[in-house]
């Protein structure tokens, strides 16, 4: 077990967290200011996935079809995740959260058939966009180039989050809301509002990540799931509702699968599960993340 | 003692919400803890019941430890709160909630098949008639009037078979009437069943109806411990809480 | 007074429409075809399955998106039992029941660490670990092509005869599911689902309590697997899949998860409803999110918890006056 060779699993699992990160802090976004664990998430993802390939199948344009297609999709998604706000979250915020999960399982469960649907059962993949179709020599081993691309893509999205959370009038807003709903909405802020732009927002990165992760593995039915699960595992890791917590939970996550693949690779995601046992057996409320009492 | 608590402090972050606090309680007594707003009594009270866990200091029940002891495992030992916001079982009747907590603490609560209602009949009705519930016993928790809820949430804790009650803030929303009545009701646990009960209050009136000692907190330390009369005439807590000449 | 009498009046209405259903499901095999029949079995099983994950939800206020892995894992140990190692059959079942409740015990026992929806979609997640191992196992439990030729004893090949080991499983269950929800058990798990701060401070572990009914739920689901395959005679990993832990999840908020019999009347809608629709299409998840999504707005409490509802309302209003 040479260093070059760990240090390219090393670099994959920083990819991985990277798309990782991408998908759950949209989720963790939207949980720390809504208090409601979108389910859809995944299937928003997974939704970019297949979108944005068809748009840029459709498009046909050289070179630029890739970003296009995904800025697109990353859009459209976004406007669904207001549908599912305003004509359903909405509705639900005076109930429980048995309610609310329900509805957004009852989503998951629309959205998985309107893909087979739409795209049918087969797997599905774009290549590489121009300028990462190469590799890049890392101690002698190829590593992807669009994973660089991804990672470049996860630490933009940290700044971005950073800026709007500690650095805006909004993120001001989102921190005062995710401790003290009432408060804020007491202050004048019209918390509806908030709550839509927040949940778009996460949507817009559930699609983004989706089509961004198109070329990076395969696009196909059961990617919703998947991905929740995965991202369930980050936040859990990590600490709910906590950015620096999902960075965190991303990067361990990553790493894990990463060197699980070395090992054995069918059996990589269940590693995930030790380390999800473990965490849950000496601290169940994740790294950063507060007891509940 | 009963009860100690020895330097007892409790940290949120950076806030030192108690901060070395040490009391007993005697067995058999009716013991108040008062203080101003933000003193710290309700985090005092949640350390004992381990609600909150302890940042440091120990707690000490019948003479053993219990400083590090989940808070179920102190109910079964005899300590039970009373919660200041009821906390009572909204789709269950008042008879079957009483009938929990004899239940739970009777430790019948692994029977996976008899009917739940054959058990300590007569003792949910005698708890039900000591606290004037008896007939509402068929009520769901939240149909009743917040004045029954208070009351519903001291028979669930009756129900329990304490021999240490603590009732954070027993009489906060009631009316006159009301009051008077969760008054005798403590004298009589009290005086009849020997019960220990260390409470929280605001109102002065009860603090000083009935209880025999009294233990002041402000800013998360305490201030002052004794008696009523004694208390009443310190300069400093006159100064800090009751705001001039008593 | 007049509540005493109301509920009683309440508890032997339901016991004539329990007297009318058993008559009913015993006369059924003579007046059911074939296929018919075989659907009413998956009514009858699939029914224990949502009854375990409303035991969990309804009783114990925790949703569970993974029942199915153990009424599949139940499947899968008969099948394995029989197929490979020419098991007798009662002991499979038996076998299964166990193999169910020990990953019951596994699962739960991380699950009951967490509440609300970390605990939902950790049952997701453990659904679908279970699920991914028998898919991925080809060797052992055949992976995508799943178990065919799972027989029962010669005496119990009939349908009809089988119809009616089934239904005396299902009366069973019922019976006892019925006994625990009423039981002190029943009344602790009713506790945590409405107030667990509460139940906690009147000496209950609730972990503890709370693996305890994961155990037996997850025991029920793997019976009502075990029971189902031999008549089937086959399963496959998409029973442990998440979809298919849908079907108790819909079945219950359908038909009333407030209510004991609410999942069953549930799921005997679900499942001949589900036997119509394949006849023209394969698309059912959407169809389950499409019912869930409607049962959440515009019939809460399911079809039992509106029709309570209205009984509570009219005996609320009394008799119309005379004027």
């Amino acid at each position: 077990m040479s260093l070059d060779v760990l240090f390219n699993q090393f670099m994959s699992g920083i990819a991985r967290g990277a798309l990782l990160f991408l998908v759950a802090s949209g989720l963790s976004l939207t949980f720390g200011v809504l208090r409601v664990l979108n389910f859809a998430h995944g299937s928003l993802y997974m939704l970019g996935a297949f979108l944005s390939y068809s748009i840029w199948k459709h498009l046909l344009i050289p070179v630029v079809g890739f970003y296009v297609a995904t800025i697109i999709a990353a859009l459209l998604i976004a406007a669904i995740g207001l549908v599912i706000e305003l004509f359903l979250l909405r509705r639900l915020y005076s109930r429980g959260w048995p309610e609310q999960l329900l509805a957004t399982y009852a989503v998951v469960l629309i959205i998985t058939d309107a893909v087979k649907w739409g795209w049918g059962g087969e797997f599905l993949s774009i290549p590489r966009p121009k300028p990462f179709t190469g590799a890049v020599l890392l101690f002698d081993f190829p590593f992807p180039s669009y994973n660089f691309f991804i990672i470049l893509l996860g630490l933009g999205l940290v700044v971005f989050l950073w800026w709007l959370v500690y650095r805006t009038r909004l993120g001001d807003i989102i921190r005062a809301a995710a401790h003290d709903r009432e408060m804020v909405s007491a202050l004048g802020i019209p918390i509806p509002w908030l709550f839509t732009w927040i949940f778009v927002l996460g949507s817009l990165i559930a699609g983004l990540s989706g089509a961004v992760s198109a070329p990076y593995g395969a696009i196909a039915l059961g990617m919703d799931i998947d991905i929740i699960i995965e991202c369930f595992a980050v936040v859990l890791i990590g600490g709910m509702g906590s950015l620096p917590g999902t960075l965190l939970g991303s990067f361990i996550v990553g790493q894990v699968y990463a060197f699980g693949i070395m090992i054995k690779p069918e059996l990589a995601l269940a590693n995930i599960f030790i380390v999800m046992a473990v965490v849950l057996i000496i601290r169940p409320w994740g790294i950063f993340g507060k007891p509940e009492r | 003692m009963f009860l100690q608590a020895e330097n007892l402090v409790k940290e949120f972050g950076k806030l030192r919400a108690v901060a070395g606090v040490s009391l007993g309680v005697r067995k058999g007594d009716v013991h108040a803890i008062i203080g101003p707003n933000g003193a710290g009594k309700s985090t005092f009270f949640n350390l004992l019941t381990g609600y909150h866990t302890i940042t440091e200091g120990r707690v000490l029940f019948k003479g053993a430890e219990i400083t590090r002891l989940p808070s179920y495992k102190r109910c079964q030992l005899g300590l039970t709160r009373s919660f200041q916001i009821t906390s009572i079982y909204p789709k269950l009747t008042v008879y079957e909630s009483v009938l929990m907590a004899l239940l739970a603490h009777r430790r019948m609560t692994l029977n996976f098949f008899a009917s739940a209602s054959r058990f300590c009949a007569e003792d949910v009705w005698r708890i039900l008639e000591d606290i004037g519930l008896a007939e509402q016993a068929h009520v769901q928790g939240d149909s009743l009037s917040h004045g029954d809820k208070k009351r519903l949430e001291l028979a669930i804790t009756l129900g329990n078979e304490p021999e240490l009650l603590l009732l954070d803030e027993p009489t906060c929303g009631m009316s006159p009437e009301e009051t008077e009545t969760t008054i005798q009701l403590i004298n009589k646990l009290s005086q009849e069943k020997g019960l220990t009960i260390l409470f929280t209050e605001h109102d002065m009136g009860v603090v000083f109806n009935i209880a025999r000692r009294i233990s002041v907190l402000h800013q998360g330390q305490l201030l002052a411990d004794g008696p009523p009369e004694e208390v009443r005439s310190s300069a400093e807590v006159q100064k800090v809480y009751l705001g001039g000449a008593a | 007074m007049n509540m005493h009498r109301a509920f009683a009046r309440r508890g032997s209405k339901a016991k004539w429409w329990v007297l009318i259903a058993i008559v009913v499901l015993a006369i059924a095999p003579f007046i059911l075809s074939e296929f018919y029949l075989s659907i009413l079995c998956e009514a009858l099983m699939m029914s224990l399955l949502a009854l375990s994950f409303n035991m969990l939800f309804g009783y114990m206020g925790q949703l569970s998106f993974g029942q199915a892995a153990f009424y599949g894992m139940g499947g899968y140990t008969v099948a394995l039992l029989i197929t490979k190692l020419h098991f007798n059959f009662w002991l499979s079942l038996l076998a299964a029941v166990a193999v169910a409740g020990l990953l019951g015990g596994i699962i739960g026992f991380f699950c009951v660490r967490l509440r609300g929806i970390y605990f939902s979609i950790l049952t997701l997640a453990f659904g679908q670990l279970l699920f991914f191992i028998v898919y991925k196992w080809h060797d052992f439990t055949g992976g995508d092509d799943g178990i065919q030729g799972v027989f029962p004893p010669d005496y119990l090949k009939s349908p009809v005869i089988y119809y009616f080991f089934i239904l005396l499983v299902f009366l069973g269950v019922v019976f006892l599911l019925w006994r625990l929800v009423n039981s002190p058990f029943g009344k602790i798990m009713q506790g945590m689902r409405d107030n667990a701060v509460r139940t906690e401070f009147l000496g209950i572990n609730i972990a503890r309590y709370q693996l305890i009914a994961f155990v037996i739920a997850a025991a029920i689901a793997g019976l009502a697997g075990a029971v189902w395959v031999p008549f089937y005679r086959s399963v496959a990993p998409f029973y442990l899949m998440w979809i298919k832990s849908g079907e108790p999840v819909m079945a219950s908020i359908m038909g009333g998860p407030a209510t004991f019999f609410g999942p069953i009347l549930g799921m005997f809608i679900m499942t001949f409803f589900h036997a119509w629709i394949l006849g023209f299409t394969h698309f059912w998840p959407v169809i389950m999110g499409a019912l869930i999504l409607v049962v959440i707005f515009f019939l809460p409490g399911g079809i039992l918890g509106f029709a309570q509802g209205r009984m509570t309302n009219r005996r609320k209003k009394g008799p119309p006056s005379k004027g």
